[in-house]
Protein backbone atom coordinates (compact mmCIF):
# COMPACT_ATOMS: atom_id res chain seq x y z
CA UNK A 1 0.00 0.00 0.00
CA UNK A 2 2.62 2.12 1.16
CA UNK A 3 4.71 1.74 -1.97
CA UNK A 4 1.64 2.54 -4.36
CA UNK A 5 1.38 5.93 -2.36
CA UNK A 6 4.75 6.57 -3.04
CA UNK A 7 4.57 5.84 -6.89
CA UNK A 8 1.27 7.74 -6.89
CA UNK A 9 3.13 10.73 -5.70
CA UNK A 10 6.58 10.12 -7.89
CA UNK A 11 3.92 9.95 -10.88
CA UNK A 12 2.24 13.30 -9.79
CA UNK A 13 5.51 14.80 -9.12
CA UNK A 14 5.91 13.88 -12.66
CA UNK A 15 2.70 15.66 -14.29
CA UNK A 16 3.29 18.83 -11.90
CA UNK A 17 6.76 18.76 -13.37
CA UNK A 18 5.52 18.10 -17.38
CA UNK A 19 3.07 21.35 -16.73
CA UNK A 20 5.82 23.29 -15.93
CA UNK A 21 7.53 21.94 -18.91
CA UNK A 22 4.76 23.30 -20.92
CA UNK A 23 4.58 26.73 -19.05
CA UNK A 24 8.48 27.14 -19.85
CA UNK A 25 7.76 26.09 -23.55
CA UNK A 26 5.44 28.89 -23.52
CA UNK A 27 7.58 31.53 -22.09
CA UNK A 28 10.31 30.91 -24.91
CA UNK A 29 10.76 33.96 -27.30
CA UNK A 30 11.59 33.75 -31.16
CA UNK A 31 12.53 36.99 -32.25
CA UNK A 32 13.74 37.02 -36.11
CA UNK A 33 13.13 40.51 -36.93
CA UNK A 34 16.18 42.42 -37.71
CA UNK A 35 15.03 45.13 -40.42
CA UNK A 36 13.55 47.66 -38.40
CA UNK A 37 14.66 51.15 -38.70
CA UNK A 38 14.23 53.68 -36.46
CA UNK A 39 15.12 57.14 -38.09
CA UNK A 40 13.54 60.73 -36.93
CA UNK A 41 13.93 63.82 -38.22
CA UNK A 42 13.18 67.54 -37.02
CA UNK A 43 12.14 69.86 -39.93
CA UNK A 44 12.39 73.58 -38.15
CA UNK A 45 10.88 75.85 -40.85
CA UNK A 46 11.07 79.78 -40.63
CA UNK A 47 7.21 80.63 -41.05
CA UNK A 48 5.18 82.41 -40.05
CA UNK A 49 7.06 85.69 -40.07
CA UNK A 50 6.37 86.14 -36.56
CA UNK A 51 8.42 82.67 -36.11
CA UNK A 52 10.66 82.58 -32.82
CA UNK A 53 12.24 79.24 -33.97
CA UNK A 54 14.72 81.36 -36.36
CA UNK A 55 16.07 84.45 -37.01
CA UNK A 56 17.76 85.85 -39.96
CA UNK A 57 19.41 89.06 -41.21
CA UNK A 58 21.74 90.79 -43.70
CA UNK A 59 24.99 92.51 -43.15
CA UNK A 60 25.55 95.45 -45.72
CA UNK A 61 28.91 96.62 -46.58
CA UNK A 62 27.50 99.36 -48.10
CA UNK A 63 25.44 100.22 -45.27
CA UNK A 64 27.84 99.46 -42.44
CA UNK A 65 25.82 100.62 -39.66
CA UNK A 66 22.25 99.68 -40.50
CA UNK A 67 20.25 96.35 -39.78
CA UNK A 68 18.67 94.46 -42.10
CA UNK A 69 16.81 92.35 -39.69
CA UNK A 70 13.45 93.01 -40.96
CA UNK A 71 13.42 92.65 -44.57
CA UNK A 72 11.41 89.91 -45.97
CA UNK A 73 14.92 88.70 -48.79
CA UNK A 74 18.39 87.40 -47.53
CA UNK A 75 21.51 88.55 -49.81
CA UNK A 76 24.72 87.09 -50.40
CA UNK A 77 26.74 89.40 -52.54
CA UNK A 78 30.48 89.47 -54.02
CA UNK A 79 30.64 93.60 -54.62
CA UNK A 80 33.13 96.39 -54.22
CA UNK A 81 33.20 97.56 -51.10
CA UNK A 82 29.41 96.67 -51.22
CA UNK A 83 29.34 92.64 -50.41
CA UNK A 84 26.51 90.92 -48.12
CA UNK A 85 26.39 88.26 -45.37
CA UNK A 86 23.39 86.49 -44.66
CA UNK A 87 23.62 85.34 -40.63
CA UNK A 88 20.54 82.61 -39.79
CA UNK A 89 20.16 81.02 -36.86
CA UNK A 90 17.62 77.90 -35.74
CA UNK A 91 16.61 77.03 -32.53
CA UNK A 92 17.31 73.36 -32.28
CA UNK A 93 15.42 73.25 -28.91
CA UNK A 94 12.00 73.52 -30.55
CA UNK A 95 12.57 70.22 -31.83
CA UNK A 96 9.69 67.59 -30.24
CA UNK A 97 11.03 65.39 -28.92
CA UNK A 98 14.31 67.41 -28.04
CA UNK A 99 17.29 65.74 -29.72
CA UNK A 100 19.27 63.66 -27.15
CA UNK A 101 22.93 64.91 -26.67
CA UNK A 102 24.02 61.04 -27.33
CA UNK A 103 21.95 61.00 -30.70
CA UNK A 104 23.92 60.18 -33.93
CA UNK A 105 23.40 63.21 -36.33
CA UNK A 106 22.82 61.03 -39.73
CA UNK A 107 22.30 64.18 -41.56
CA UNK A 108 21.50 68.29 -41.01
CA UNK A 109 20.06 69.98 -44.02
CA UNK A 110 20.09 73.62 -44.20
CA UNK A 111 17.43 74.70 -46.79
CA UNK A 112 17.03 78.02 -48.48
CA UNK A 113 14.81 78.81 -51.54
CA UNK A 114 16.91 80.73 -53.88
CA UNK A 115 14.68 84.07 -55.45
CA UNK A 116 17.31 85.14 -57.95
CA UNK A 117 20.55 83.94 -59.21
CA UNK A 118 23.76 85.64 -60.41
CA UNK A 119 24.74 84.63 -64.00
CA UNK A 120 27.93 83.30 -63.47
CA UNK A 121 28.19 80.66 -60.80
CA UNK A 122 29.36 81.54 -57.34
CA UNK A 123 30.44 79.50 -54.32
CA UNK A 124 28.56 80.36 -51.52
CA UNK A 125 30.44 79.13 -47.78
CA UNK A 126 28.69 78.27 -44.82
CA UNK A 127 30.82 79.20 -41.38
CA UNK A 128 29.51 78.21 -38.45
CA UNK A 129 28.88 81.93 -36.43
CA UNK A 130 31.52 82.21 -33.46
CA UNK A 131 29.67 84.29 -31.24
CA UNK A 132 26.40 85.54 -30.66
CA UNK A 133 24.24 88.11 -32.53
CA UNK A 134 20.50 89.25 -32.64
CA UNK A 135 18.51 90.01 -35.62
CA UNK A 136 17.38 92.95 -34.98
CA UNK A 137 21.44 94.43 -33.99
CA UNK A 138 23.06 92.90 -36.12
CA UNK A 139 25.01 95.65 -38.87
CA UNK A 140 28.12 94.71 -41.02
CA UNK A 141 30.65 96.70 -38.56
CA UNK A 142 29.34 94.41 -35.28
CA UNK A 143 29.02 90.92 -36.82
CA UNK A 144 30.72 88.15 -35.34
CA UNK A 145 33.68 87.78 -37.86
CA UNK A 146 34.07 91.42 -38.78
CA UNK A 147 34.29 93.81 -40.92
CA UNK A 148 37.10 92.53 -43.23
CA UNK A 149 36.25 91.08 -46.34
CA UNK A 150 37.28 87.74 -46.81
CA UNK A 151 37.53 86.43 -43.25
CA UNK A 152 36.95 84.07 -42.31
CA UNK A 153 39.31 82.38 -44.49
CA UNK A 154 37.56 79.63 -47.09
CA UNK A 155 39.26 76.51 -45.78
CA UNK A 156 37.42 77.21 -41.91
CA UNK A 157 34.16 76.71 -43.92
CA UNK A 158 32.00 73.72 -42.45
CA UNK A 159 29.63 73.95 -45.89
CA UNK A 160 29.47 75.23 -49.42
CA UNK A 161 27.16 74.80 -52.42
CA UNK A 162 27.03 76.73 -55.89
CA UNK A 163 24.66 78.71 -56.98
CA UNK A 164 24.07 80.43 -60.67
CA UNK A 165 22.78 80.25 -64.00
CA UNK A 166 25.65 79.05 -65.90
CA UNK A 167 25.34 75.25 -66.76
CA UNK A 168 26.91 72.71 -64.63
CA UNK A 169 26.35 75.09 -61.59
CA UNK A 170 24.83 73.26 -58.47
CA UNK A 171 22.27 75.57 -57.92
CA UNK A 172 20.73 77.12 -61.47
CA UNK A 173 17.13 77.27 -60.90
CA UNK A 174 14.95 80.38 -59.44
CA UNK A 175 12.21 79.73 -56.99
CA UNK A 176 13.34 76.56 -55.43
CA UNK A 177 15.31 75.12 -52.68
CA UNK A 178 18.99 75.44 -52.44
CA UNK A 179 20.54 71.89 -52.47
CA UNK A 180 24.33 70.88 -50.95
CA UNK A 181 23.46 73.23 -47.83
CA UNK A 182 24.56 70.39 -45.54
CA UNK A 183 25.74 70.98 -42.22
CA UNK A 184 25.76 67.69 -40.43
CA UNK A 185 29.18 68.52 -38.41
CA UNK A 186 27.57 71.74 -36.87
CA UNK A 187 24.26 70.37 -36.23
CA UNK A 188 25.88 67.54 -34.51
CA UNK A 189 28.57 69.82 -32.57
CA UNK A 190 25.22 71.64 -31.46
CA UNK A 191 23.65 68.19 -29.96
CA UNK A 192 26.29 67.30 -28.32
CA UNK A 193 27.44 70.41 -26.59
CA UNK A 194 30.82 70.37 -28.16
CA UNK A 195 29.92 73.52 -29.62
CA UNK A 196 27.60 76.44 -28.70
CA UNK A 197 25.03 77.44 -31.60
CA UNK A 198 25.15 80.44 -32.94
CA UNK A 199 23.50 80.11 -36.11
CA UNK A 200 25.74 80.25 -39.46
CA UNK A 201 26.94 83.01 -41.77
CA UNK A 202 27.10 82.66 -45.40
CA UNK A 203 29.10 84.71 -48.10
CA UNK A 204 30.57 84.63 -51.34
CA UNK A 205 33.74 82.56 -51.56
CA UNK A 206 35.56 85.54 -53.39
CA UNK A 207 34.42 88.70 -51.68
CA UNK A 208 34.85 92.11 -53.21
CA UNK A 209 34.11 90.50 -56.92
CA UNK A 210 34.51 94.11 -59.09
CA UNK A 211 30.73 93.21 -60.75
CA UNK A 212 28.31 92.60 -58.24
CA UNK A 213 27.23 88.80 -58.10
CA UNK A 214 24.08 88.82 -56.32
CA UNK A 215 21.91 85.81 -54.69
CA UNK A 216 18.67 86.63 -53.19
CA UNK A 217 16.76 84.23 -50.66
CA UNK A 218 13.66 84.32 -48.83
CA UNK A 219 13.70 85.55 -45.69
CA UNK A 220 11.18 84.33 -42.42
CA UNK A 221 9.97 87.35 -42.68
CA UNK A 222 8.30 87.02 -45.82
CA UNK A 223 6.15 85.02 -44.55
CA UNK A 224 5.09 82.08 -46.94
CA UNK A 225 5.10 78.53 -46.42
CA UNK A 226 6.66 77.02 -48.87
CA UNK A 227 9.56 79.67 -48.67
CA UNK A 228 11.00 79.51 -45.52
CA UNK A 229 14.62 78.72 -44.72
CA UNK A 230 14.82 75.54 -42.82
CA UNK A 231 16.68 73.33 -41.20
CA UNK A 232 15.97 69.49 -41.41
CA UNK A 233 18.02 66.92 -39.24
CA UNK A 234 17.76 63.74 -39.10
CA UNK A 235 19.08 61.04 -36.64
CA UNK A 236 19.46 57.99 -35.21
CA UNK A 237 17.83 58.35 -31.19
CA UNK A 238 19.03 54.75 -30.16
CA UNK A 239 21.93 53.91 -32.27
CA UNK B 1 12.38 -1.81 -4.60
CA UNK B 2 9.32 -2.87 -6.99
CA UNK B 3 9.21 -2.46 -10.27
CA UNK B 4 6.31 -0.41 -10.18
CA UNK B 5 8.01 2.01 -7.60
CA UNK B 6 10.92 1.86 -9.67
CA UNK B 7 9.17 2.83 -12.90
CA UNK B 8 7.88 5.99 -10.93
CA UNK B 9 10.66 6.96 -10.01
CA UNK B 10 12.16 6.90 -13.21
CA UNK B 11 9.22 8.54 -14.93
CA UNK B 12 9.63 11.40 -12.32
CA UNK B 13 13.70 12.20 -12.60
CA UNK B 14 13.34 11.77 -16.46
CA UNK B 15 10.54 14.35 -16.79
CA UNK B 16 12.11 16.36 -14.33
CA UNK B 17 15.36 16.75 -16.67
CA UNK B 18 13.18 17.57 -19.67
CA UNK B 19 11.70 20.32 -18.08
CA UNK B 20 15.10 22.13 -16.75
CA UNK B 21 16.34 22.05 -20.54
CA UNK B 22 13.03 23.14 -21.93
CA UNK B 23 13.16 25.95 -19.41
CA UNK B 24 16.36 27.37 -20.22
CA UNK B 25 15.94 27.19 -23.53
CA UNK B 26 15.41 30.71 -25.25
CA UNK B 27 15.26 30.67 -29.35
CA UNK B 28 16.92 33.94 -30.17
CA UNK B 29 17.83 34.69 -33.77
CA UNK B 30 17.82 37.96 -34.03
CA UNK B 31 21.77 39.54 -33.81
CA UNK B 32 20.39 43.28 -33.51
CA UNK B 33 18.40 43.35 -29.82
CA UNK B 34 20.05 44.98 -26.91
CA UNK B 35 18.91 45.51 -23.51
CA UNK B 36 17.03 48.86 -23.54
CA UNK B 37 18.38 49.67 -27.01
CA UNK B 38 16.33 49.41 -30.71
CA UNK B 39 17.63 47.01 -33.04
CA UNK B 40 20.36 49.11 -35.21
CA UNK B 41 20.36 47.31 -38.94
CA UNK B 42 21.65 47.53 -41.96
CA UNK B 43 19.54 50.92 -42.80
CA UNK B 44 20.98 53.12 -39.76
CA UNK B 45 23.90 53.80 -41.37
CA UNK B 46 22.45 55.71 -44.37
CA UNK B 47 22.14 59.23 -44.13
CA UNK B 48 18.77 59.54 -45.23
CA UNK B 49 17.73 62.36 -46.66
CA UNK B 50 13.70 63.36 -45.30
CA UNK B 51 11.92 66.27 -46.76
CA UNK B 52 8.59 67.49 -46.47
CA UNK B 53 6.62 68.15 -49.89
CA UNK B 54 3.46 70.86 -49.19
CA UNK B 55 0.59 71.52 -50.83
CA UNK B 56 -0.57 74.96 -49.95
CA UNK B 57 0.53 75.58 -46.05
CA UNK B 58 -0.06 71.76 -45.45
CA UNK B 59 2.60 69.03 -46.21
CA UNK B 60 0.89 66.24 -48.22
CA UNK B 61 3.46 63.83 -48.03
CA UNK B 62 7.23 62.90 -47.32
CA UNK B 63 10.44 62.41 -49.76
CA UNK B 64 12.86 59.96 -48.54
CA UNK B 65 15.93 59.71 -50.13
CA UNK B 66 19.47 58.23 -49.86
CA UNK B 67 17.53 54.36 -49.05
CA UNK B 68 20.13 51.62 -49.20
CA UNK B 69 19.47 48.83 -51.67
CA UNK B 70 19.54 46.62 -48.83
CA UNK B 71 16.41 48.09 -47.73
CA UNK B 72 14.73 47.42 -51.05
CA UNK B 73 11.59 45.20 -50.47
CA UNK B 74 10.90 46.67 -47.85
CA UNK B 75 7.93 49.32 -46.89
CA UNK B 76 8.73 52.68 -45.95
CA UNK B 77 6.46 53.82 -42.67
CA UNK B 78 6.38 57.83 -41.96
CA UNK B 79 4.80 59.61 -39.43
CA UNK B 80 4.63 63.59 -39.15
CA UNK B 81 3.64 65.14 -35.85
CA UNK B 82 3.59 69.35 -35.78
CA UNK B 83 2.61 68.89 -31.92
CA UNK B 84 -1.27 69.47 -32.67
CA UNK B 85 -1.54 67.15 -36.29
CA UNK B 86 -0.78 64.40 -37.05
CA UNK B 87 -0.63 61.62 -40.02
CA UNK B 88 1.03 58.08 -41.39
CA UNK B 89 1.32 56.77 -44.66
CA UNK B 90 3.62 54.16 -46.42
CA UNK B 91 5.36 52.99 -49.41
CA UNK B 92 7.17 50.39 -50.70
CA UNK B 93 11.02 50.88 -51.11
CA UNK B 94 12.26 50.17 -54.73
CA UNK B 95 14.30 46.98 -55.58
CA UNK B 96 17.33 49.19 -55.76
CA UNK B 97 16.64 51.79 -52.92
CA UNK B 98 16.53 55.03 -54.07
CA UNK B 99 14.25 57.62 -52.91
CA UNK B 100 10.88 57.28 -52.16
CA UNK B 101 7.44 59.62 -51.50
CA UNK B 102 5.04 58.65 -49.02
CA UNK B 103 1.89 60.03 -49.19
CA UNK B 104 0.28 61.11 -45.66
CA UNK B 105 -3.31 59.71 -44.91
CA UNK B 106 -4.38 63.20 -44.25
CA UNK B 107 -1.90 66.63 -44.40
CA UNK B 108 -0.54 68.35 -41.59
CA UNK B 109 -0.27 71.87 -41.50
CA UNK B 110 3.58 73.72 -41.64
CA UNK B 111 4.82 74.35 -37.99
CA UNK B 112 7.83 75.68 -36.93
CA UNK B 113 9.27 72.30 -35.77
CA UNK B 114 7.67 69.27 -36.91
CA UNK B 115 8.63 65.53 -36.05
CA UNK B 116 8.72 63.11 -39.10
CA UNK B 117 9.57 58.97 -37.88
CA UNK B 118 10.51 56.79 -40.63
CA UNK B 119 10.54 53.28 -39.89
CA UNK B 120 11.23 50.70 -42.62
CA UNK B 121 10.19 47.00 -41.84
CA UNK B 122 11.57 43.86 -43.97
CA UNK B 123 12.22 43.05 -46.29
Amino acid sequence: MIGRRVAAAALLVGVLIGAGFVTGRAASISLTSQTLTPYRTCTLTATPAAATVQIDTTARQGSATTNFGTLTTLTVSSASAANQRTYLRFDLTRCSPAIPATAIIRLATLRLFVSALPAVCRTVDLFRSTATWTEAGLTWNNQPFGAAINNPATASRTGTFDVGTPVGCQNRTANAYVVGGTVTTDVAAFVAGSSTNFGWMLRDDAEGSATARTTTFSAKNLGTAAQGPQLVITYVAFP
Amino acid sequence: MPSWRRLGLVLAIVLSGTVIGAAASLNLTSSTLGANRLATPRCTAANLSVLQNLSGSNVASVTVSGLPAACGGGTLQAAVNNGTANSTGSAAVPAGGGSVIVTLAATVPVSEAAETDIVVVGP
